[in-house]
């Protein structure tokens, strides 16, 4: 590899990790409001309010950068560039289509599985830095919420990579067939319930409860650094969905995979991006020891199954 | 209730010294996203669990009491419109209805079920926004525009009768200001029936969602002593078992019409307790009232032409006397106590105001739960900052 | 107890930029105003109804999901502001991050209101923190409050944002939040 392919191959990933979580956060603002009977941003940017976040964005570097004074400074200042490099990491072994990936990695599940796990220190290094107590609240709750969807959530993906026999994100994509959504449908609930507690989202979105504990580990953050948190949670929802449509949705494959390849990945990760918008339109949260109780009695056992059911097939047909 | 465990200086030991452990008081308020106002409560909480609860008020006392002194009877009903500013037709209704029974005053018959429309429609008002802003506090973002949908269309009729949107000052000593607009009961009738035919998209976010259940079910628990003993009134108290309604046990303006058998009205009640209990009567309550209010519409229709007011003289005196007067506001109970001295001023006006008994409680409830629980009880105990603090 | 606070500043950004980029500067902060409500009142709930399908201040870019001030660009002052809860205002209004904008909503918080002449009641919030914007009412209606943004907005337009400015803002009113904290009067039997 060449060092033009490097920096080419950076400079793509990283304008994907600046654009796609925008895209996502815009029509957040718009389909909630649809659903809520509003129209949304209508006036920055003029057509529908396109450039909202544009200005979000804008708005955010003039602000004054606040850091509290009885703050641990080194952890609260690095805390957000945690959250937000984890997610790039991952995102750049994701493949769009057949062969075109930022970086091809072998065992890419436990790759971008173990790259998202470090993410989560980011809010746990922000509610302990903050000097706050609700934001110390929000970080105990997340590091609470991590033991529980990180076990379902690796259970599952484990299943879909001995369905495949490989662990290589592309090779799963490549063996994957449509039957595969019947006989991985329970693997593919548990994932999508953990990515939504992994991102910290409606109806899982405890850690950041704004009717409970304010704004949970993000309470003292300004400026920018609450903005690298923002573009840290949207931008999961793009990885998410990603890896999402990679392991459970067959990532390119459809009519015309050779041509349309890249188009149906899009399309599929947009839908599941659809869905995780939707949750927060339409539910309420729980508590947190109902996720430890949904995740612990529910997940782990269907994750089991699912891994079970995947190993005697895999032994019966092979 | 003052606080039973003092917070120690936290120490961490690290080794043979142990983890040692402390309690931490966290302050909720005067301005958290939950109290929507500026209520204050002081916890002391072991983890999230929480030990004690204080309430801790007075951050809203704008001193309406003692401003009724210095206001007219006329000038009176703009303060009490406004220290319970969701129910500010049932607030003014309970002055003038004070002042009206120490003057001994005969009110036209069309003024008084005009009165009960709209007392009904403010009540249908009220319970909405709460209807919309509890499961905000549980985390739905969507209830809320569904509930503020149908408020914006009976506002609207509320306002082409009185003309203000949130405080009508519409009643009058002795009747209501003006007659109602000519096609305005065809409007009320029409919008009765488009909200009644929308409630069930909010009811089917609110008692048809498995999150709401699971949050609310068996949580918050007031048993009917507890209820009892603070004094709690109005929905909150009925979900408790408290069969408790003064429409119906001391009836005022024709209210003993409603509730008789054969009428619309009844009164809401559940025995559980729960902070789910507390939502579904609010649910049940908008019906019933939707109901009373309709009926309203109909005894308007048939009632001939005729006044809406007594003239009254330029200068309104009240004998000298006193008399308590309560109505059932949506959150409960709303007492006037009005003392005269026979001058164009009250000597004394004492408030008895829903809320302040209603958050009373909260000590009581609120230790052994989660701080996550803390706010699903907070939101069903039904309060305005304002009632609270007067 | 008082706590020196440090005099604020703007962004890094906003501090040395050249004219040109100040446009699209002022451009992003009209469009995207974070809005925390400090509902104290009546006024809190048509600021609710502003916010909500018909009225929809999420059209002109105010956006409400800051629940804390740290993330808000516009404080919204919405009812009555009572002496005791006066500090918590300045308070908070001391840990929203520069540049930040205020609207006085309604007639208690420009002035105190119908209650003008009560003992407890501060006559407007202006005498605690600078107020950019009011909006006349008791309360006011929710086009009131659109009307009230769009001033904003416009204000924001033409502005031309600086640390040495935002000194000029503070300037008279130099009290930190510990200051108004002091009670006005002494408990009886005990001198200040």
């Amino acid at each position: 590899m060449s060092l033009l392919e490097v920096v080419v191959r950076s400079v793509v990933v990283l304008a994907a990790f600046l654009v796609l979580p925008l895209l996502v956060g815009q029509t957040e603002h718009k389909v909630m409001a649809h659903m809520q009977g509003r129209l949304g941003p209508m006036y920055a940017g003029g057509f529908h309010g396109w450039a909202q976040l544009v200005a979000d964005g804008v708005k955010f570097a003039q602000k004054e950068d606040v850091t509290p004074r009885e703050a641990d400074r080194w952890v609260f200042r690095l805390a957000p560039a945690v959250s937000l490099v984890a997610y790039l990491v991952a995102l750049s072994v994701l493949p769009l289509t057949s062969g075109v990936v930022g970086a091809d990695v072998g065992a890419g599940v436990l790759f971008v599985l173990a790259a998202m796990a470090v993410g989560i220190l980011g809010p746990l290094m922000a509610g302990w830095a903050s000097a706050n107590k609700y934001s110390l609240l929000g970080g105990m709750r997340a590091a609470a919420q991590l033991l529980s969807y990180e076990l379902p959530m690796v259970l599952a993906a484990a299943s879909v990579a001995l369905a495949a026999g490989t662990l290589s994100l592309s090779g799963i994509v490549e063996q994957w067939h449509p039957l595969w959504l019947v006989w991985q449908l329970p693997g593919a609930v548990v994932f999508l319930v953990a990515a939504v507690a992994e991102l910290q989202r409606v109806p899982f979105d405890m850690p950041m409860a704004d009717s409970e504990i304010v704004f949970g580990p993000l309470t003292e953050y300004t400026g920018l650094r609450f903005a690298f948190f923002l573009l840290a949670e949207y931008a999961g929802i793009v990885v998410m969905s990603l890896l999402f449509t990679v392991l459970f949705l067959g990532g390119w494959q459809g009519p015309f995979a050779a041509a349309l390849g890249w188009l149906w990945t899009l399309v599929k990760a947009s839908a599941v991006a659809f869905v995780v918008i939707w949750f927060r339109v339409a539910w309420p949260r729980l508590r947190e020891d109902q996720l430890q109780r949904l995740a612990w009695l529910v997940l782990v056992p269907l994750g089991l199954a699912q891994l079970a059911i995947t190993g005697v097939w895999v032994v019966l047909t092979t | 209730m003052t606080s039973t465990t003092d917070p120690r200086e936290l120490t961490v030991g690290v080794g043979a010294g142990g983890l040692a452990t402390a309690d931490m008081v966290l302050n909720i308020g005067p301005q958290h996203p939950a109290t929507h106002g500026v209520l204050r409560l002081r916890l002391v909480v072991d983890g999230e669990r929480i030990i004690t609860a204080e309430p801790i008020i007075g951050y809203m006392h704008r001193g309406a009491e003692k401003l009724f002194e210095v206001r007219d009877y006329r000038q009176i009903t703009v303060l009490a419109n406004r220290h319970d500013w969701l129910s500010a037709f049932s607030n003014e209704l309970g002055v003038v209805l004070a002042v009206e029974s120490m003057l001994g005053m005969e009110v036209p018959e069309r003024a008084v079920w005009a009165r009960m429309l709209l007392a009904e429609l403010n009540r249908v008002l009220n319970h909405l926004m709460f209807l919309g802003s509890y499961p905000l506090e549980l985390g739905a973002i969507t209830p809320i525009f569904y509930a503020f949908r149908e408020r914006e269309e009976l506002q609207t009729v509320m306002e082409e009768v009185s003309g203000g949107r949130m405080h009508y000052m519409f009643n009058r000593v002795g009747g209501l200001l003006h007659d109602l607009p000519a096609g305005w009961l065809g409007r009320v009738e029409s919008t009765i029936e488009d909200v009644r035919g929308r409630l069930p998209d909010l009811e089917s976010m609110l008692v048809g969602n498995e999150i709401v259940h699971a949050r609310t079910r068996g949580v918050g628990v007031l048993s009917a002593e507890t209820v009892a003993a603070y004094g709690v009134s109005g929905p909150i108290a009925r979900a408790s078992g408290l069969d408790v309604d003064l429409r119906r046990d001391t009836p005022y303006l024709a209210y003993d019409q409603v509730f008789s058998s054969g009428g619309p009205g009844r009164v809401v009640t559940r025995t559980q307790g729960d902070s789910l209990a507390r939502l579904e009567v609010l649910l049940e309550q908008v019906h019933v009232s939707l109901d009373i209010a309709q009926h309203c519409v109909g005894v308007l229709g048939s009632l001939p032409q005729g006044p809406i007011n007594v003239k009254l003289p330029k200068v309104v005196r009240v004998p000298e006397g006193e008399t308590y007067y309560a109505t059932e506001n949506p959150l409960g109970f709303n007492g006037y106590y009005l003392v005269s001295r026979g001058d164009k001023t009250p000597w004394r006006l004492k408030l008895r105001s829903a809320s302040f008994n209603n958050v009373s409680v909260l000590s009581e409830t609120l230790p052994g739960n989660l701080i996550s629980d803390m706010v699903a009880i907070l939101g069903s105990m039904f309060f305005v900052v304002g009632d609270i603090d007067k | 107890m008082t706590t020196d606070l440090p005099m604020p500043r703007v962004g890094l950004a906003a501090e040395h930029a050249p004219k040109v980029v100040r446009v699209v500067l002022n451009w992003g902060r009209r469009y995207s105003l974070w809005v925390f409500n400090f509902g104290l009142a009546c006024c809190a709930i048509e600021f609710i109804s502003a916010s909500m399908a018909r009225h929809d201040f999420i059209r002109l870019g105010v956006i409400p999901f800051a629940p804390g001030p740290r993330q808000a660009d516009l404080m919204v002052v919405s009812g009555t502001v009572t002496d005791k809860m006066a500090p918590a205002v300045r308070r908070l209004y001391d840990q929203m991050p520069e540049p930040k904008y205020v609207i006085s909503f309604g007639a208690c918080s420009n002035s105190g209101g119908p209650y003008w002449d009560s003992y407890c009641v501060t006559k407007g919030v202006d005498q605690i923190i600078p107020v950019d914007v009011y909006v006349p009412g008791c309360p006011p209606r929710p086009e009131a409050l659109l009307q009230g943004i769009l001033k904003l907005q416009e204000k924001i337009a033409a502005e031309t944002l600086s640390s040495k400015g935002i000194r000029t803002k503070y300037a008279g009113r130099a009290a930190s939040a510990a200051e108004v904290t002091r009670p006005s009067l002494a408990p009886p039997g005990r001198q200040p």
